[in-house]
């Protein structure tokens, strides 16, 4: 993935003296106006989809009017520099920001065809539906099984004891942490080491099946090894869930992601394919912050 | 001089240590003060040090030898047949002595005893004059000392700093040793009460009843001091009080720290604190004026027998004024659990009440409980309610309905009145405060080290 970096620095050198319009957009179709966003917005077989985004901390905005689709089997990186909202962003796909005290969404934004912002939508199952990993690991003071089997029990997912036993060791397994753990797991899951939390963090997040899985920076907090770790990991699990991953690592979004979505002071600057967005910004904020003039 | 003149005359001298300090090491180096090791003000210290601490620690030690060096003195000058052979009788003379010089005496009829008290008026005038001689020959010392110590690259500021630690560790070590004191003399208290009445009789009688007869053919001449009934009695209220305090208090924090909105919580959480503010006095007389006659008057519709000092009206009063050490520290742990704990419980789609029950709580418990201990120790512990509401008669019994004594209240009623210092009685009451001692200090400690193993966790 280095290449690709090398690739695109190459190619900024190039194209230093010829500066051409801002907003290219030649091979862009606007059928629609999805405000000032570059790029493809809309994905062909889309899962989630935001119009017109709008998120408040009282008067305060914090995202202004995102138009995003998120599609299925893929993962989608949100990048951008510091306090650019992709945490307030991610945080509207399953309403954690609910939980915020003044904070107030508008738009609509939606899952499989149904606007999860409708008064008559239930936020449990739809948490259930939508599961989120943050950038700390966070294990709940309980066992490591206990903390797998959390999910499933309060959505009552499972019949009996055996089928929470195969759940609990599915999910493990499926996060890559059962090897690990399989003799452990009446030890609390605080004690395991960082990786292995994050990585229980997200077998917690799995064990209850969810759709769609939305990751704030997942290896902020891990070493390069733990990091690679949960980067296969994520690769694997496309295959099942869609995801969406911020993260403030170019090489991870490159490494990880089929999409990219560059946020800038809110708003949502450009999107497209990884490779397109990394090698051949078409935005010169996008460009700035790619090639590392400011972020 | 007497000793607050001579207190006032080591100020000024002190004063004036510190005035001549500075003004002599600005003299050395003619008003450059960069040559100095230190700034001026820090030789002004040293010297003020030199003077004051050395007249200080003699006018201390002399004010604690001064009475029993005097005493015996003026007691061996007595006649031979006041002298007698007991210490307690040298005693009495002394205070004779004492009353006769402040003119109050009783005694002072004794041709003897007015001489002895001429005579200790003349030894105390005689010390006194001594003191104040050795006060200003120390400060002059000192002072001269200190004097000549001053130099240019004599390093005041490291030695006053030195001196400074040496002041805060002696305050410190007496707070430590009032503890000592204090655990000690309990103990050696007690130590007496467990030779008059056995330990095993004491820890596990059934029987209270602390009256000794003044005559022996009196009814009932030996009293009983089997502490069984005011354990059961301190446990019963204090159960009582905690079955108030912690469901109230701890629901009462999860709602301040989980359900109230911000303005909700700054105008509920000191007004809930205002609670623990409340002279236990007032709970008392609330406890025996409102909440006892109701109970009563209660028990008796429904047709129960209750006693008009109730361990119920004691427990429950007890308990109001506990919910407040519970709610603010359960509130404080809740509070300190970290968000993303919620955040992962919410993100896995829990409700919020399942969210504290199956996580928050968890997560906070050990500090909770550790409340719970102190608020407990505090329970046991509280007097002035019980004293008011819970009456006198040591019941051994587990009817809240009852009359029941306790270890505190025992504690005041055996104090209280004209005693005698060695009869069982009045030693019993030192036995007692050994045990409630012991138990709440260990509920602290245990209290303390779960809560810091907790705040460990999360810091
Ligand atoms: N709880 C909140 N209350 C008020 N303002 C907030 C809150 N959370 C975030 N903000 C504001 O919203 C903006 C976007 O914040 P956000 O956390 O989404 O940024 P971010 O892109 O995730 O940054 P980072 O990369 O540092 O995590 C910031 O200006 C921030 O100050
Ligand atoms: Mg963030």
């Amino acid at each position: 993935m280095n290449s690709l970096l090398e690739l695109k620095t190459a190619m900024r050198d190039e194209r230093t003296e010829v500066k051409p319009a801002k907003r290219l957009g030649t091979n862009v179709s606007f059928d629609r106006d999805y405000g000032d966003t570059v790029g493809e917005v809309t994905a062909s077989n889309a899962r989630m989809v935001c119009r017109d985004v709008n998120v408040f901390y009282g008067p305060k905005q914090a995202i202004h009017g995102v138009n995003l689709d998120i599609g299925r089997n893929e993962v989608i990186a949100l990048i951008g520099p510091s306090g650019c909202g992709k945490s307030t962003f991610i945080r509207c796909l399953n309403r954690m920001n609910d939980t915020i005290v003044g904070c107030r969404v508008t738009g609509s934004i939606q899952l499989d065809g149904q606007d999860i912002y409708d008064p008559q939508m239930d936020v449990v199952p739809l948490r259930a539906q939508i599961g989120m990993v943050f950038q700390k690991p966070n294990p709940f003071p309980k066992s490591i099984y206990e903390n797998v089997a959390y999910g499933p029990r309060i959505h009552g997912l499972t019949q009996n004891k055996a089928e929470l036993e195969e759940v609990v060791e599915n999910s493990l397994r499926r996060a890559g942490l059962w090897d690990e753990v399989k003799d452990s797991l009446d030890q609390p899951g605080t004690s395991l080491s960082g990786g292995q939390q994050q990585r229980l963090c997200i077998a917690r997040t799995i064990a209850v099946n969810p759709e769609v899985i939305l990751m704030d920076e997942p290896c902020s907090a891990l070493d390069p090894i733990a990091t690679a770790r949960i980067e296969q990991l994520i690769d694997e699990l496309r295959m099942q869930f869609t995801i969406a991953i911020v993260t403030h690592s170019m090489q991870q979004a490159a490494r990880v992601s089929q999409r990219t979505a560059y946020f800038h002071l809110g708003k949502l600057i450009e999107v497209g394919e990884t490779a397109q967005v990394f090698t051949n910004p078409r935005h010169q904020l996008t460009e700035d912050y790619i090639t590392g003039r400011f972020g | 001089m007497d000793k607050p003149t001579l207190l006032l005359l080591i100020l000024v001298l002190t004063t004036a240590g510190y005035y001549f300090g500075r003004k002599r090491s600005l003299d050395i180096v003619s008003g450059k003060v960069q040559e100095l090791h230190s700034l001026p003000s820090y030789y002004g210290y040293y010297l003020a040090m030199w003077v004051g601490v050395p007249t200080l620690l003699l006018l201390l030690i002399w004010l604690g030898f001064e009475g029993a060096v005097l005493s015996r003195l003026v007691v061996a000058d007595l006649p031979g047949e006041l002298q007698g052979d007991s210490g307690e009788r040298a005693a009495l003379l002394i205070n004779e002595i004492r009353n006769t010089m402040a003119g109050a005496g009783s005694g002072s009829g004794d041709p003897s005893i007015q001489a002895a008290a001429n005579h200790y008026r003349h030894l105390q005038a005689v010390s006194d004059w001594l003191l104040s001689l050795g006060v200003i020959a120390l400060a002059a010392l000192g002072g001269w000392f200190g004097h000549r110590q001053i130099e240019v690259e004599q390093r005041a500021r490291n030695k006053v700093e030195k001196g400074t630690m040496v002041f805060l560790i002696a305050c410190s070590t007496i707070a430590i040793f009032t503890t000592v004191g204090i655990v000690l003399s309990v103990v050696f208290e007690s130590v007496l009460f467990f030779q008059k009445v056995p330990v095993t009789d004491f820890l596990f009688g059934l029987r209270w009843s602390p009256q000794m007869a003044i005559r022996a053919d009196q009814v009932g001449s030996s009293g009983a001091f089997g502490a069984v009934p005011l354990f059961t009695g301190t446990l019963l209220i204090s159960f009582i009080a905690m079955v108030v305090a912690v469901p109230i208090g701890l629901m009462s924090a999860i709602y301040l720290a989980e359900y109230a909105s911000p303005r909700v919580r700054t105008v509920a959480k000191p007004l809930l604190e205002i609670l623990a503010g409340v002279p236990t006095v007032v709970y008392g007389f609330f406890a025996a004026l409102t909440v006892a006659p109701y109970i009563r008057d209660l028990g008796q519709s429904l047709g129960l027998d209750v006693s008009s000092e109730s361990a119920l009206a004691a427990g429950l009063v007890m308990g109001v004024m506990i919910i407040p050490f519970v709610s603010s520290l359960s509130d404080d742990f809740i509070n300190a659990v970290p968000q993303s704990l919620r955040d992962g419980a919410y993100a896995l789609g829990a409700t919020q009440s399942e969210t504290i029950r199956q996580v928050i709580i968890p997560a906070a418990l050990p500090g909770i409980v550790g409340g719970i201990l102190l608020a407990v120790s505090r329970a046991i512990g509280e007097t002035m309610i019980v004293v008011m509401a819970a009456g006198l008669s040591a019941n051994l019994t587990a009817n809240p309905l009852a009359a029941v004594t306790t270890v505190t209240t025992q504690i005041v009623t055996l104090l209280v009145g004209d005693q005698e210092f060695d009869s069982p009685k009045t030693l019993a009451a030192f036995a007692l405060g050994l045990v409630l001692f012991l138990v709440t200090l260990m509920l602290n400690i245990a209290a303390l080290m779960i809560v810091r193993k907790y705040r460990e966790q999360y810091e």
